[in-house]
């Protein structure tokens, strides 16, 4: 790790405090139009949502240390813990998240000023507060507890008043959800330079683009589902209810509608990211590049067909199969992801930075979460583990190995461009040991636990699965604690880290090629992209790094070069 | 192989060496996956739990082969292809390969076409209706499966009938009693919220969905066929497990099935002791109250220590003689019990939610049907529950029928009781109630 | 490698005369549309939820309406979906006519179209007060209110910003140039996706049985 070896004096500090121009802290607690505060906005309170979140999750792990009900006053009291676990990580953490990295890198990858709606930007964000306030209230008041699925009639006749403010703030966020992707589509399809041609794009581009299509045409679906659950809880309507000519399923369907391509909200810009960061980190350009950008558009629209098998054991037979194959087909524009993923890799010249690490623990761990899922379309497997630990500890390797890899992949990759320092890459690499490891061992066993006949949501289980819980138990509190390196390391980063300059990576999309932070209007002329976005090893592209280096020089420490 | 394409023409002796280690890597690891698949997979109790795990084991040979492979390229790349140190130059300039592209394209697509014909057929075998299904003593017929927040109750309609001409239903509570080769077909119905009914040891489960009553709920199926397991002893013992979130207490809605090695075993150690502890009540109303009151669902929601159960989302039944009485101002705690039972939602004992399912002689759900003489000595067993007794126990033989009469106009017709021959028929009344409360 | 002759090359390059960036105004008026338009792509899917509601409903019968439950007669809802579709069509010569500098005829056609909405909605109010309670006590009743209560609050919404608009334009806010009159356009636009989303739910409230 470079270090500044020389002491610094007073003015020394002033002349670095001057060198990262960044927005006084208060101006990330206002209201503000500027995209580069709007996606600090995003990351921190999603960020403070993943911690509380993950504090839910180590009182569900405490829970299960032993088979019986001890923690938890009730079965109830448990059940409303994992509901609102789950409900924080995907509405409140992992998709706004992704909006604060889209938000913060793809109008200065595209060389934009803003956002096509800057305002528009802002309001969809401000819809979060108000609807995480309501949907924890609910928690305090009297808590929902059907899970983040929220299964009626569990749901609507046999659940109290947390539940409608659950489906209102559930209602909220879908609505800030559209707004920020139809945002993120008439930028990317609008505002990229001319040169910028659509096969051209970094990749985070087109992952962003893929996503915000699923999330406009999906999300909907949400809300009429939503609609319809709120009507029933307090208009007495009778949608779900079989008594009054209603149908369980229609929920399913809708919701699933909505919610098996909101899986592909969750992870495609992670595959984004994945791009980025393997192509820039081992200074080789991507594998494939239309690809991989046709394949996110592949799995965004193969993933609207494919909602029921979620509804395996509940569906009349005869649609399952169909289901099964569409599921399948999946796999391949995955796969093709995947290896292209390792063609990048392979022969390059790898630094292990501590979003390189990152980068390919997603895809160590992706490809179980991968295998897994497979398995679970084969039909008459799945009949056997679905609803079991089993399907917990796939998506957690989806949603964690993959997309909470990625995102902190993506943190300390864009970390020097967001704050003008670098994070400390030791304490990066200890993070993303303990994270690897803790995941690996906490999620791992819940197949086999998942296997054997534990199913989910459950507070008491049977005695013989004691030891594997306690082992997953025991990991996830070495995951709980691996949080703690990554929030200290971002706080003494941010004060004390070293300068980054412009382009401490040497990468070759636009939004490198200012300064970091970069100013409000992000660039002081209209920048000129180069000709490919990942033509790394040529000459061209090597003159084009070191012209940007001298036009920003201010003596930066280079990690990419100091390896 | 990228590798040989992107850094130079020829394939380097290394390169060999290396794809030689990472197969044979790759082949003792799958086989040492392999080894584990019992380990991971409960019991194959049933004849589809074969076919299921033969699926498995395809499905671990191909992920095994994609596991190593990916992880192994990874590994590899990580160890070969870091920058050594000092070197800032970048990696070869190199875009891709369409045919090496369209080969990661269609070998997964392949193997996904294949991997869909074998579920299918897998499925289609096992989902697929067989021609004599629950048969007991050459007569096919019909088990239901009765899902209530938070316990199964299971339902054999007899070809039996009891002197009255009425079909013989038998309850076994939360155990499925079957045999080895039974071709079980059950028929599954959920009284409130979504359960989903799943035996591991057989790999099958089915979702119970809610329906409309007056057309006869929304039954769903569930097929499969006990096998003998080896080293196992008979009567063999199965959990079943609630998959879907049910509430408070889903994680206790739990039930056993009990296999029995041939249909004689299950004929002369369940089914027949059954129905003749059903021809045969005890004599006593207590005694028969006590049997008849594990029979139903009540044990999901209440406390009732002196039968064992701890269930808390109900009012506890410890000591209800003692209050049924102060309940509701001239109302006596026979009929305080008695309508609390028929008609459920009557009374609401402050604390707690209305939730309690409806009993009586012409309910919909099959598993909640309580005829007068049922409800009559479940009502004097209940009566004793306490350290004395608001009801009128001096005169119960006459007190609870009147009470049953005045509240829903019933003539209890009281054939039993006070014979005097109560003592013959109880081991068969603790056969079933053992059955009832396991 | 030569860094001195890369750079060169580089340079050079930059000396290339850079492709035209549109102006902000353009850009935002090309913005304006396009989100108009994936709005109106996304929006309709809530529409089509609804419609998949209904139909996945008539499957809890073994007829639609279900037996007992007269079926809505369709006269009064085509007089309306007729109000609605000339609406539009009023809504559209408003806007073309404000393009070309007839700043009376814009008024004119602007509130007719007004008008016709307002009809159109009185209709629906009307339908929806008047479902018998026969069909209330099935999905057949309670869907159709949920369609025609569900659009009635998004027509509502935008017949408040067309007398917004109207207003504005009565005091002479609104010129023919394209960016100027965007308010207008994008009214216009956000009352034809009512009428759209208005023929999905008459076709399946009415005539599909």
């Amino acid at each position: 790790m470079a270090t500044i070896a020389v002491p610094l004096g007073a003015q020394a500090e002033q002349q670095e405090a001057e060198a990262i121009r960044r927005p006084a802290l208060s101006e990330y607690l206002r209201w503000s139009v500027d995209h580069k505060i709007i996606g600090v906005q995003y990351g921190v309170s999603s960020f403070l949502f993943f911690l509380i979140g993950g504090a839910m999750a180590m009182g569900i792990r405490l829970e299960l240390w032993t088979p019986e009900l001890d923690l938890m006053v009730s079965g109830a009291a448990y059940n409303s813990l994992f509901t609102i676990h789950g409900t924080i990580m995907i509405f409140l953490f992992i998709i706004p998240m992704w909006a604060a990295f889209g938000n913060f890198v793809v109008p200065l990858q595209l060389g934009a000023k803003d956002m096509a709606f800057p305002w528009l930007n802002a309001f969809a964000f401000w819809l979060i507060p108000p609807a995480a306030i309501v949907v924890l209230l609910g928690y305090f008041v009297s808590p929902a507890e059907a899970g983040w699925t929220s299964y009626p009639p569990l749901s609507t006749l046999f659940s109290g008043d947390g539940q409608t403010l659950w489906a209102l703030g559930a209602h909220l966020l879908g609505i800030s959800s559209i707004m920020g992707s139809i945002n993120f589509i008439v930028t990317i399809l609008n505002m990229r330079p001319p040169e910028m041609t659509i096969w051209r794009m970094p990749l985070l581009c087109w992952a962003v683009l893929a996503t915000s299509i699923i999330a406009v045409m999906a999300t909907p679906f949400l809300a009429g589902a939503l609609t319809l659950l709120l009507l029933d809880r307090v208009a007495g309507t009778t949608f779900f209810d079989a008594a009054g000519g209603g149908d369980v399923l229609l929920w399913q369907n809708i919701f699933w509608f909505y919610s098996h391509p909101a899986v592909y909200i969750m992870v495609l810009p992670g595959m984004g990211v994945l791009s980025e960061v393997l192509s820039i980190h081992s200074r080789k350009p991507v594998f494939g590049y239309r690809m991989v950008g046709l394949s996110s558009m592949g799995i965004a629209f193969v993933g609207f067909t494919v909602w029921a098998h979620h509804m395996f054991t509940s569906l009349q037979p005869e649609l399952r199969i169909p289901f099964m194959i569409t599921t399948m087909i999946i796999a391949v524009p995955t796969g093709i992801k995947m290896f292209s993923w390792l063609g990048t890799i392979w022969g390059g010249k790898i630094r292990f930075t501590s979003a390189m690490l990152f980068a390919l623990g997603f895809l160590s761990l992706f490809v179980i979460g991968g295998i897994t899922g497979v398995m679970l379309a084969a039909l008459p497997f799945d009949i056997h583990v679905h609803d079991t630990y089993f399907v917990v500890s796939h998506f957690h390797f989806v949603l964690f190995g993959g997309s909470v890899f990625a995102i902190y992949a993506a943190l300390y990759h864009w970390f020097p461009k967001v704050t003008g320092r670098m994070m400390n890459e030791r304490l990066g690499v200890i993070h993303f040991f303990f994270t690897y490891f803790g995941f690996l061992f906490t999620f791992f066993p819940m197949h086999i636990v998942g296997m054997l006949g534990m199913p989910r949501r459950v507070a008491v289980y049977a005695e013989g699965f004691q030891a594997w819980n306690q082992l997953i138990s025991l990991s996830a509190f070495v995951l709980g604690f691996s949080t703690f390196i990554v929030v200290y390391n971002v706080i003494k980063s941010y004060y004390h880290g070293p300068i980054a300059g412009a382009n401490p990576w040497r990468a070759l999309t636009l939004e490198w090629q200012t300064t970091s932070p970069p100013p409000p209007t992000n660039f002081v002329d209209d920048p000129i992209p180069f000709e490919e976005p990942y033509g790394y090893g040529t000459e061209a592209s090597a003159a084009y790094l070191d012209a940007v280096d001298e036009a920003f020089s201010r003596g930066a420490p280079n990690p990419a070069s100091g390896h | 192989m990228q590798n040989s394409r992107s850094s130079g023409p020829s394939i380097s002796p290394a390169a060999v060496v290396v794809a030689a280690v990472f197969l044979l890597v790759s082949v003792i690891g799958i086989n040492w996956f392999l080894s584990f698949v019992p380990v991971v997979l409960p019991e194959q109790a049933s004849a589809e739990s074969k076919s299921v795990d033969e699926l498995f084991y395809i499905l671990m040979i191909i992920g095994g082969v994609v596991f190593f492979l990916i992880q192994g390229m990874l590994l590899i790349s990580v160890i070969a292809f870091r920058a050594p140190p000092g070197d800032t130059g970048d990696g070869p300039t190199y875009h891709g390969n369409p045919l090496l592209e369209i080969v990661w394209t269609i070998i997964p697509a392949l193997v996904i076409v294949f991997l869909a014909v074998v579920s299918y057929n897998i499925w289609t075998q096992n989902s697929a209706p067989k021609a004599s299904v629950n048969m007991v003593d050459g007569a096919s017929i019909k088990i239901n499966v009765t899902g209530a927040r938070y316990a199964w109750t299971h339902t054999y309609a007899t070809e039996r009938f009891d002197p009255d001409g009425a079909q013989i239903i038998i309850n076994s509570g939360a155990d499925l009693h079957t045999y080895i080769g039974q071709n079980v077909d059950l028929t599954l119905q959920t009284q409130d919220v979504i359960h989903s009914y799943w035996v591991p040891a057989m790999r099958v489960k089915q979702d119970l969905l809610p329906g409309d009553p007056a057309q006869g709920g929304r039954p769903t199926q569930l097929r499969f066929t006990p096998v003998r397991v080896d080293g196992k002893t008979y009567p063999a013992e199965y959990p079943i497990v609630c998959a879907e979130l049910c509430g408070d207490g889903h994680g206790r809605m739990r039930g056993t099935v009990i296999v029995y090695e041939d249909e004689s075993r299950f004929l002369d150690q369940f089914y027949e002791p059954a129905i003749h502890a059903i021809l045969n009540p005890p004599a006593d109303p207590i005694l028969r109250g006590e049997v008849e009151i594990q029979n139903y669902i009540c044990n999901s929601c209440h406390i009732l220590d002196s039968l064992g159960w701890t269930a808390t989302t109900g009012p506890s039944l410890n000591g209800i003689a003692e209050r049924a009485g102060e309940r509701v101002p001239g109302q006596s705690a026979e009929e305080y019990i008695a309508i609390s039972i028929w008609n459920s939602g009557a009374f609401r004992v402050p604390g707690y939610d209305q939730q309690m399912a409806a009993f009586g002689p012409d309910v919909m759900e099959t598993a909640n049907i309580m005829s007068p003489e049922q409800l009559y000595s479940i009502v004097a067993y209940l009566c004793t529950q306490g350290e004395h007794s608001d009801c009128d126990m001096e005169n119960a033989s006459t007190s609870i029928p009147a009470a049953i009469q005045t509240v829903f106009g019933y003539e209890v017709d009281i054939t039993f009781g006070l014979d005097g021959d109560a003592g013959a028929e109880t081991p068969d009344a603790e056969a079933e109630s053992g059955d009832g409360s396991a | 490698m030569s860094g001195e002759r890369a750079m060169t090359s580089y340079l050079d390059r930059r000396e290339k005369p850079k492709l035209a960036r549109p102006s902000d105004a353009d850009m935002r008026l090309k913005n304006n549309r396009l989100g108009m338009t994936i709005f109106q792509a996304s929006w309709v899917m809530v529409f089509l939820a609804l419609i998949v509601v209904n139909w996945q409903l008539r499957f809890s019968y073994k007829a639609w309406p279900p037996a007992g439950v007269a079926p809505f007669d369709p006269l009064l809802p085509s007089a309306a979906t007729a109000a609605l579709l000339l609406s539009s069509l009023l809504a559209r010569r408003g806007l073309a006519s404000l393009r070309s500098g007839r700043s009376s005829a814009f008024l004119m056609h602007w509130r007719g179209a007004m008008v016709l909405g307002i009809a159109f909605m009185s209709i629906i109010v009307y339908e929806f007060a008047s479902v018998s309670e026969a069909a209330m006590a099935t999905q057949y009743g309670l869907t159709m209110r949920l369609m025609t209560g569900f659009h009635f609050a998004h027509a509502l919404a935008i017949l408040a910003v067309m007398t917004h608009v109207y207003r504005k334009g009565g005091r002479g806010m609104y010129r023919g140039d394209e960016h100027d009159s965007w308010a207008v356009e994008g009214t216009a636009k956000l009352w034809y996706f009512v009428t759209l989303a208005w023929l999905l739910f008459y076709i399946v409230l009415y005539w599909i049985r």
